[in-house]
């Protein structure tokens, strides 16, 4: 039973109500509650449970009493134009409750009833800041709850208000007078920090914190990432044993310190570990009172301070702890400077811009209340707000030791995180209570026996026997086994097994009267070609290894390559390839070659080779400026290759597509793969890997089964390419780069037949070393997945030590597949591949400079570089080099390069240089010295580096390059002037002219894929990718599009789509009077991107067919266009206009069909009868409606030309429609018009969505209520304040999408 | 026992891992790394040996060794 006592209650001093400021720290709550008012986060509460027996009477005397004493709990926050000030109540109510739950789960009632008053966020302008209450759990057992806004108590205050309760209590229950009050009053709070903040020392810690601070490292993260604040958060609570509190202690005492400063530097070490991080900063939350009457004033007072520490392996816990204790002996120096105020001047307010990791928070006071004698024990329910971490340890006289919560994020860290860092930092306690203080941090482990077992041993276990054979050897088991199949074919050619390894032997031969043989190395500089296929063929055969001289690569580095492997000769297609060597050259084109090739016989060359020997021979950006040349053997490839093989199954109907340059490692399985497995290998056309269209082409002519994408290119390929056209596909590969989720997902819904895998390896371990295959429903990031065969990963973080799963550290690689190590380099190569300590002796293991961790599925996922390695589009290069290169070029005193990524999604290379050389003749000069993915998009010319305080490059501080055009000669014509201004508009560049080069311009391969959906889309024009890359200007573009007017009609189809992507069910619009659907565009950004939106648009935009006779029969067709994009309901549809009239009369053909309709929606469309008595318009308001289509009412506008000189002022796409298209609009709007007037409805099944312009109009009569008729479900109406023409702009298009948004089907799935 | 004004610098020394000879007598030792831990460490001392009777709140206002030999009557 529950009985609920409110009190009455008048204070002394009513007479002076008193309205104060808030001080720094009540403001900082104050923000924080106003982000979110609906957010209970900042509800702070206690539960003490009194053991005995209580007076409740008494009991709640004494907290009338207290909360007199309490100014800080009597206030009401108000909103004033000066800010939030608060207002001092004379009185207040008690908000007391004493409920009475002696029974069965007692103490559960009351804890259920604890947290449902604690998620009530607070209204602390209508409300108390505080609330009490009282349960009785059994006879002589009591709990009282208390809940308090932080923004008027902190953990400190608590402990003032309970001990002043129990001391109040105590004394009335001896019938005694309690002692005068001590509290201090809440405007010396006020006073107090009114003159800090004009004190001198305010600005000296101003000015600390600031230095302190300016080369901050990135806040640490144990989740690896932020999240936006919860409302809530996680807890797990758990004890550290007494004795190992007791060691702590001891412990603590030894090293001149206190057992918090331990737990501070055990919090440092676990973090630093966990992330990876030497330099890490925590969040030390402070009382903020020492030295101050605060001491005295329950109140919001504490304040949360940065604790940066530097944690290296090789330190000791001694020298830890000491750091800790001088460092948190500074912080209490400049203590009284906000936190809030701190971020502020670091430019860091609003969300996801952290500066500290986890808070480690010490409440060392037990609060030792007793009442009347009866000793009570508090329990924390909530300290506020949680962002990312909270580490709160108490140490409270129970004889159970330290009492450790950890709070955590929801959105960061799921219950088991939270359980699973806890217990490793219960354990990392244990160690170091138990250890020597002295031995290196290194030695403590992280990670758990179990989770140690688990990512060694549980998820290496890839042994696997294998055959001893080479590269070449299975090859040539399949030419003998099927002479006849096909093997290789390109363009129209084909060669069969037979053929293809005869022409391989003579060469092969030749080449071993070159020289080459096991060990040696022959270099081969052909373009892609069925010659390239064989030459390293021959050279595998012959027994060397190849080393691919890509034809595309500048002179320069062709020389330094040759100059670097020293092959013992070298193959290219034709004189001129390769630049001047002293080697002997074989070129295919000569004669002479010719007539030696046809001496040699056709069977296999005998060859002295094993699996150790090299294979091949790739090289790599080099950090210093050399690439380096990476030597894989054939026991290395050979294994990887057989992995392949036993886990995608190659038939000998399979056919590969060969696209990757040769000189990058995904072409080894390319080219060797197929041929091992008597499957076809198909040879793309050179330059064609770059371009969607034409590799789309290519897998429909030849049946591909089998190919591989860089995700980047994967990404832009099923934006533009028609994915249908590829039914052939069975699988394809990524790797190269972080394949994106939603790639994934737009992958599966483009090709649902097709398996996507996920591949991962560098260069240095043949190939690839993990795979993933890709799930559809899946979410979250795409793991690079498990080992392959005879292969180890190890995720070891800075003491390399095994990160448990969920841990961030360094990938480390060993097993079968590793490279022998750099040519030519052997310090080089001691440095990356270093002795594994965990695999049999003599085992080495390569170093990735990865960051990698463990799922608890085993598999890994990537997380990024250590280094300044950076992938761009898949290519993987060494900054330094790029800065090597620049260093070099003339009049360049200083250079320094990096990717970035200014706009979401654009990742650019940028080089940044000093001194005299013009940035433009740096860039050309690093073309001529580069490979292509290695030049810098732009070169940026600095007076000087931006440095960090201590002096070093400050890289976030290199500013953005600002691109910009020539604007040299104004656009001429309709064309020129449309491309030049879509340059202008992707690019986000300023002046641009129609000479000007989209790749000058910062244009990327993506940026690109953008230009040419939207030429299409506003021009109505098909251009492909490498269109772009030939005519690379608008004025280029327009000469090639000008006369393209038969794949103008791609917009005026009678299926637009408007976003063809997104996992949801599609919304299907249909279009306005004047047949056209763009009007729909705008509508379908605000969607969002999972939100597919076709557009219905009239039949006849293109030619002169007939017009429908009917809109039954019009309804009709759009059934069976829709049912092309989406075969089964539920449907989704919308109508604006006539287009109402057509929605409505699809939804009934699909229902009489059976099918399911999910949504109807109309704007502003009205049924026929409501416009039967009415004239229908004639040709005059044609043009009317063209307007209409771009929102506009019809003013001066006489004929077709003021009309598109309208469109064209307002820069609507509608200004690019041909004479055409205009002439059958003219047509089409009193079409539609005559043919809505005898339409007949049919009945709908369902409720109706609709959306009335509600601006006064002429045709008063209209209603939706004339739906109701049509209709068997209910008319949902929603009115905008708007006229019929204004319903898709301005932010009426954002209400209907809202509106939509709440009715869309969420994923199809 | 008495607490002398000697004792209590000593003791306050040994808490913030100085030596006495760093520690002014006069000056707030929060700069000196003075933290409520510490202060219920000497306190809890000074109540068992020498029946100190302050409380936290005592000291902590005033965290300085002369203004504490003042409030707990130590004898010079």
């Amino acid at each position: 039973m529950t009985a609920t006592a409110t009190h009455r209650h008048a204070s002394p001093d009513t007479e002076h109500a008193l309205r104060l400021p808030l001080t720094a720290a009540q403001s900082g709550m104050w923000y924080a509650q106003a982000l979110d008012p609906a957010s209970p986060a900042l509800n702070t509460a206690e539960c003490l449970r009194i053991d005995g027996p209580l007076d409740a009477d008494l009991f709640a005397e004494a907290l009338r009493r207290v909360t007199e004493e309490a100014e800080a709990l009597r206030v009401r926050i108000e909103d004033t134009p000066q800010g939030p000030r608060q207002h001092l109540l004379p009185a207040v109510e008690l908000p007391l409750s004493v409920h009475d739950l002696r029974g069965d789960g007692a103490e559960r009632r009351a804890e259920a009833w604890m947290r449902e008053d604690l998620a009530r966020a607070r209204d602390l302008s209508r409300e108390l800041p505080f609330t009490h209450a009282l349960f009785r759990v059994a006879d002589e057992r009591w709990l009282w709850y208390q809940c308090i806004h932080h923004l008027v108590m902190d953990g400190y205050g608590y402990s003032l208000l309970v001990r002043r309760t129990a001391e109040v209590y105590s004394a009335l229950a001896e019938g005694a007078d309690p002692a005068p009050r001590t509290f201090g009053r809440l405007a010396e709070l006020v006073a107090q920090d009114a003159a800090y903040r004009s004190s001198e020392e305010f600005a000296a810690d101003r000015e600390h914190w600031a230095t302190a601070l300016a080369d901050r490292p990135e806040a640490p993260r144990l989740a690896g990432r932020d999240a936006l604040a919860s409302r809530t958060f996680g807890r797990r609570t758990a004890y550290l044993p007494p004795a190992t509190t007791e060691r702590l202690r001891t412990l603590a005492e030894e090293l001149r310190a206190t057992w918090p400063d331990v737990l501070v530097a055990a919090q440092a070490l676990y973090t630093a570990r966990v992330t990876g991080r030497s330099d890490v900063v925590l969040g030390l939350p402070l009382m903020g009172r020492m030295g101050s009457a605060a001491l005295r004033i329950p109140g919001m007072v504490m304040n949360v301070l940065p604790l940066r520490l530097t944690v290296r392996p090789s330190d000791t816990l001694a020298s830890l702890v000491r750091q800790v204790v001088l460092g948190i002996r500074d912080v209490r120096r400049h203590q009284r400077y906000r936190y809030e105020d701190i971020r502020r001047d670091l430019g860091l307010l609003g969300e996801g811009r952290a500066l500290v990791g986890p808070l480690v928070n010490v409440m060392p006071f037990d609060y030792g209340a007793a009442f009347a004698g009866v000793p009570a024990r508090a329990m924390n329910l909530s300290t506020g707000p949680v962002d990312d971490l909270t580490v709160n340890i108490y140490d409270r006289a129970d004889g159970r030791g330290l009492r450790i919560d950890h709070d955590g994020n929801p959105a960061l860290y799921p219950h088991e995180a939270l359980a699973a860092h806890q217990s490793r930092f219960l354990r990392l306690l244990e160690q170091l209570a138990g250890a020597d203080p002295e031995q290196p941090l290194g030695a403590y482990a992280v990670a758990s026996p179990a989770e140690r077992e688990f990512v060694l041993d549980e998820c290496n276990r890839t042994a696997r026997e294998l055959p001893c054979t080479t590269l070449a050897g299975p090859f040539e088991s399949r030419a003998r086994e099927t002479p006849g199949a096909t093997a290789l074919r390109e363009g129209d050619t084909a060669l069969s097994y037979e053929e293809l390894n005869a022409r391989a032997n003579r060469l092969a031969r030749l080449l071993q009267d070159e020289g080459a043989k096991p060990g040696a190395l022959v270099a081969v500089s052909l373009p892609r070609s069925t010659d390239l296929v064989v030459s390293l063929l021959a050279v595998a055969k012959s027994g060397a290894a190849y080393l691919p001289l890509d034809p595309e690569y500048p002179p320069e580095r062709l020389a330094y390559m040759l100059d670097d492997a020293a092959p013992v000769c070298a193959v290219a297609d034709r004189a001129g390839r390769l630049p001047a060597h002293g080697r002997p050259q074989l070129l295919l084109d000569e004669p002479g070659t010719r007539e030696r090739l046809a001496a040699y016989p056709a069977v296999n060359p005998p060859r002295a080779l094993t699996p150790a020997h090299p294979a091949y021979v790739l090289y790599t950006s080099g950090s210093t400026g050399r690439p380096k040349g990476v030597v894989v053997s054939h026991g290395a490839i050979d294994n990887r290759l057989r992995w392949m093989q036993d886990t995608y199954r190659l038939r000998p109907d399979d056919r590969v597509l060969q696209k990757t340059p040769s000189s990058f490692d995904v072409s080894v399985w390319e080219f060797f793969w197929p041929l091992r497995e008597g499957a076809t290998l198909v040879v793309a056309e050179p330059g064609s890997h770059r371009d969607p269209a034409r590799l789309a082409a290519t897998v429909a002519e030849h049946a591909v089964t089998t190919c591989h994408f860089v995700p980047s290119m994967l990404q832009v390929f099923l934006a533009e390419a028609d994915a249908s056209r590829c039914a052939s596909l069975r699988r394809v590969f990524c790797s190269g780069e972080a394949l994106p989720r939603e790639t994934a997902h737009t992958f599966a819904r483009a090709l649902p037949e097709v398996a996507l895998h996920n591949l991962y390896g560098p260069t240095e371990a043949a190939v690839d070393v993990t795979h993933h295959t890709c799930v559809p429903e899946e979410t979250g990031p795409v793991p690079i997945g498990a080992p392959v065969w005879n292969t180890r990963l190890y995720v070891l973080d800075p003491a390399l030590q095994p990160c448990p799963p969920g841990v961030t550290g360094e990938l480390y690689l060993a097993g079968a597949q590793l490279a022998d190590g750099y040519l030519h380099r052997p310090e080089l190569t001691a440095t990356r591949f270093v002795a594994d300590p965990f695999g049999p002796p003599g085992a080495r293991m390569y170093r990735t400079g990865d960051l990698a961790r463990w799922t608890v599925r085993g598999e890994v996922e990537y997380l990024g570089r250590t280094d300044n390695q950076v992938k761009l589009r898949g290519q993987r290069l060494e900054l330094g080099e790029v800065e090597a290169a620049l260093a070099a070029l003339d009049g360049v005193d200083g250079a320094c390069a990096l990717v970035r990524e200014d706009r979401p999604g654009e990742q650019l290379l940028v080089g940044y240089t000093t001194g005299t050389a013009e940035p433009a003749a740096s860039r050309a000069a690093l073309a001529r010295r580069l490979p292509e993915h290695m030049v810098p998009s732009t070169v940026v010319a600095l007076d000087a580096f931006p440095l960090t305080p201590n002096g070093k490059l400050d890289r976030g501080a290199l500013p953005a390059p600002v691109f910009s055009g020539s604007g040299r000669r104004a656009p001429e014509g309709p064309r020129e002037e449309a491309l030049t201004a879509l340059f202008a508009e992707v690019l986000e560049v300023e002046n641009v002219g129609p000479d000007d080069a989209f790749f000058d311009l910062g244009g990327t391969s993506l940026l690109a894929a953008r230009l040419v959906g939207r030429v299409r889309e506003r021009l109505g024009a098909e251009l492909t990718i490498g269109s772009l890359f030939e005519a690379p200007t608008p004025a280029g573009l327009a000469v090639r599009t000008a006369d393209d007017s038969a794949a103008s009609g791609d917009a005026l189809g009678v299926l637009l789509p408007l976003r063809a992507s997104g996992s949801r069910t599609p919304l299907f619009a249909i279009h306005p009077a004047g047949g056209i659907s763009w009007c729909y565009a705008g509508l379908a950004s605000r969607l969002g991107p999972d939100q597919p939106v076709y557009g219905l648009q009239a039949p006849g935009l293109l030619d002169t067919s007939p017009l429908p006779s009917s809109l039954d029969e019009q309804a009709a067709a759009y059934v069976e266009h829709l049912k092309s994009v989406q075969p089964h309901g539920p449907y989704q549809l919308l109508g604006w206009s006539v287009g109402g009239v057509l929605a409505h009369t699809v939804a009934t053909l699909l229902q009489e069909e059976g099918e399911e309709v999910g949504l109807l929606a109309l704007l502003d469309a009205f049924p026929a009868e409501q416009w039967r008595e009415r004239p229908a318009p004639e040709e005059g308001d044609a043009l009317t409606a063209v307007l209409r289509m771009a929102g506009f009412e019809r003013t001066s506008e006489r004929d077709h030309a003021d009309v598109l000189a309208t469109l064209r002022r307002a820069g609507s796409p509608l200004a690019g429609l041909s004479d055409h298209t205009l002439a059958r609009i003219v047509d089409i709007v009193p079409h539609h018009a005559r043919r809505m007037r005898e339409h007949q409805h049919r009945r709908y099944t369902g409720d109706l969505v609709f959306f009335t312009a509600a601006a006064p109009r002429p045709e008063d009569w209209l209603t939706p209520l004339a739906w109701q008729p049509h209709v068997d479900g209910t008319v949902e109406n929603h009115e905008l304040p708007c006229t019929h023409p204004q319903l898709l702009r301005d932010e009426h298009v954002g209400a209907i999408a809202d509106v939509l948004a709440a009715h869309l089907e969420v994923p199809q799935r | 026992m008495t607490l002398t004004t000697e004792r209590i610098h000593h003791d306050v020394a040994a808490a913030l891992g100085e030596d006495p000879a760093e520690i002014p007598v006069d000056e707030s030792l929060v700069d000196y790394g003075l933290d409520s831990v510490r202060i219920m460490t000497l306190l809890e001392r000074w109540r068992r040996e020498h029946g100190v009777q302050a409380d936290f709140a005592d000291l902590a206002e005033a965290p300085a060794v002369e203004a504490w030999a003042r409030l707990l009557g130590a004898a010079s």
